[in-house]
């Protein structure tokens, strides 16, 4: 039962903390907050939905409905945000909430309003059996592709020079560009990340649910985001950190909380987070960024 | 090789640079001097394409560049060392050179290249692996030089080199830059220092509230008036 529970928990972090990656990698480079982030996760689901209607084999269909995820946050970038490039913060905001409306209502719409089964294979919800522990297959699996993604994010960071250079970036764009790397390949690659990741998390979620509603993305992309404000608003380890923060804490009260008080969940998580902000404003592990005037 | 032509600069609605004219030639170490606030950094900044020009010409080998992107500017061989040396704190010496280098050249050459100014500068080969945040002034200094020089530029521009050092460290960076051009490289040096950048410069402009007030040889200008009284307090 604590095994579950512990399993659980990190896998719920690790998809908070493949969100809360993709906000903080186009954030610490662009200074936006992508609110259509969520919908990137939703699309993926409904890609997912799509392919495997089209009778593709489950593992083509994941890896289309991923592909379409990064390919619609470099089309996003291309078509939305890259012609505000250099407005104010306020602005790019704005552009992403209409982003996210009107994808959401293109959904609604287009789609259904109401939720669709997704058919996911059987050994997904099986579980594994060591003598008294039963950890489900969905959880373990969520756990595994959290962690090569992680790893896979880390490596592409500090080996490539895209990666290094998208690192100098969140530090001081001006010079990267003076040192002759193009400011649009950093921008569509952190997008191209960002959509890869929100990708994979959507199909860690819908392994879990079995299932896509045009607002799928907005409370895991919330919770994304509040992980990445603990984190540390840009930082990357802080994210990850966040992510997994929120997700053991959110998981520890769902078992421990009497269930006369159980529905304050998230309001105790969130007094939590107000806690740590009093405390570390700049969050657990600040980022990195070249104050000029 | 440069040539600035009636280059303004705004912001907002404060006008940074009224009117400068200038031109480099090939080989030359021009110095660009005057009091803080004269808009010397902005005309650097215009030349690299960090900052819009309102209106006037930049034009680098006969092609005009006013108005490109800092990579495109970076890419014609025009390399910044810009004020306060604005190194990658969290990177490692050997990121921040290898970023430097990335997109001038095949990989293979980057790894001579950057050899190459490990030889020029024997502290980084020390510090190969720490992070650029920890060096101290002078060595951050050393690196913005050494990554500038890492993509094979054929002019470089040097913001403030001296500033923020120590006396001994602003030798070892001067010696270092007079080097430089004795190996054909082409420089355009802005310093609040005046009579350490007249020892150095063979023709400098000087700026006074975004304008040229005073231009000619750097020997003809340390004997100016104007220079002695408003700039080397003699």
């Amino acid at each position: 039962m604590v095994a579950q529970q512990i399993i659980n928990a990190v896998s719920l972090g690790g998809v908070y903390a493949l969100l809360a990656l993709g906000l903080a990698i186009v954030f610490s480079i662009v200074g936006l907050i992508n609110f259509a982030h969520g919908e990137l996760m939703t699309l993926s689901g409904y890609a997912l939905l799509a392919s495997l209607v089209l009778g593709f084999p489950f593992p083509v269909a994941v890896l289309v409905a991923v592909s379409c995820g990064a390919l619609a946050a470099v089309a996003m970038e291309r078509i939305a945000f890259r012609p505000m490039r250099g407005a104010s913060v306020t602005s790019l905001l704005l552009t992403s909430f209409a982003v996210s409306s009107l994808l959401k209502v293109v959904f609604q719409n287009g789609i259904s309003a109401r939720p669709q089964a997704v058919a996911m294979p059987g050994w997904m919800t099986g579980a594994f059996s060591f003598g008294d522990f039963t950890i489900g297959v969905g959880p373990s699996i969520s756990i595994v592709v959290s962690a090569l993604a992680l790893i896979a994010l880390e490596v592409f960071l500090r080996r490539s020079v895209t990666g290094t250079a998208m690192r100098a970036a969140a530090e001081d764009f001006d010079v990267v560009r003076l040192m002759g790397i193009p400011a649009s390949r950093i921008i569509a690659t952190a997008f191209l990340l960002s959509g890869l990741l929100a990708g994979l998390a959507a199909m860690l979620w819908v392994a879990q649910r079995a299932s896509v509603d045009p607002l799928m993305g907005f409370t895991p992309v919330l919770k994304a985001f509040i992980a990445a404000v603990v984190g540390g608003l840009g930082s990357l380890p802080g994210a990850v950190a966040g992510g997994f923060l929120l997700g053991i804490i959110e998981v520890l009260l769902q078992a421990t909380l009497p269930p006369a008080i159980a529905p304050y969940r998230d309001a105790i998580v969130l007094s939590g987070v107000i806690a740590v902000l009093l405390l570390r404003p700049q969050g657990l592990i600040p980022a990195v960024r070249v104050q000029r005037s | 090789m440069l040539s600035v032509e009636a280059l303004k600069i705004r912001y907002g609605e404060v006008e940074a640079v009224r009117r400068v004219d200038l031109t480099v030639d090939s080989g030359e170490i021009i110095a660009l001097v005057g009091a803080n606030g004269a808009g010397k950094s902005s005309t650097l900044g215009a030349v690299a394409g960090l900052v819009p020009a309102a209106s006037g010409k930049v034009v680098f080998d006969g092609a005009d560049i006013t108005g490109l992107a800092p990579e495109a500017i970076a890419r014609k061989g025009v390399a910044l060392v810009p004020e306060g040396r604005r190194i990658f704190a969290s990177l490692t010496v050997a990121d921040n050179l290898r970023l430097g280098g990335a997109v001038h050249q095949p990989a293979a050459e980057a790894k001579l290249r950057e050899e190459e100014m490990l030889e020029l500068f024997p502290i980084l080969r020390r510090y190969h692996r720490v992070k650029g945040g920890n060096l101290s002034g002078g060595e951050q200094q050393m690196l913005a030089i050494a990554r500038a020089l890492m993509g094979k530029p054929r002019m470089i521009l040097l913001d403030e080199p001296s500033l923020g050092l120590a006396p001994q460290l602003i030798d070892t960076v001067f010696d270092l830059i007079a080097e430089l051009r004795r190996n054909g490289l082409t420089i355009l040096l802005v310093e609040q220092n005046v009579a350490l950048a007249l020892e150095i410069a063979d023709r400098a402009v000087v700026l006074a509230n975004g304008e040229v007030v005073l231009s000619g040889t750097a020997k003809e200008l340390a004997s100016s008036d104007l220079v002695r009284q408003a700039y080397l307090g003699a």
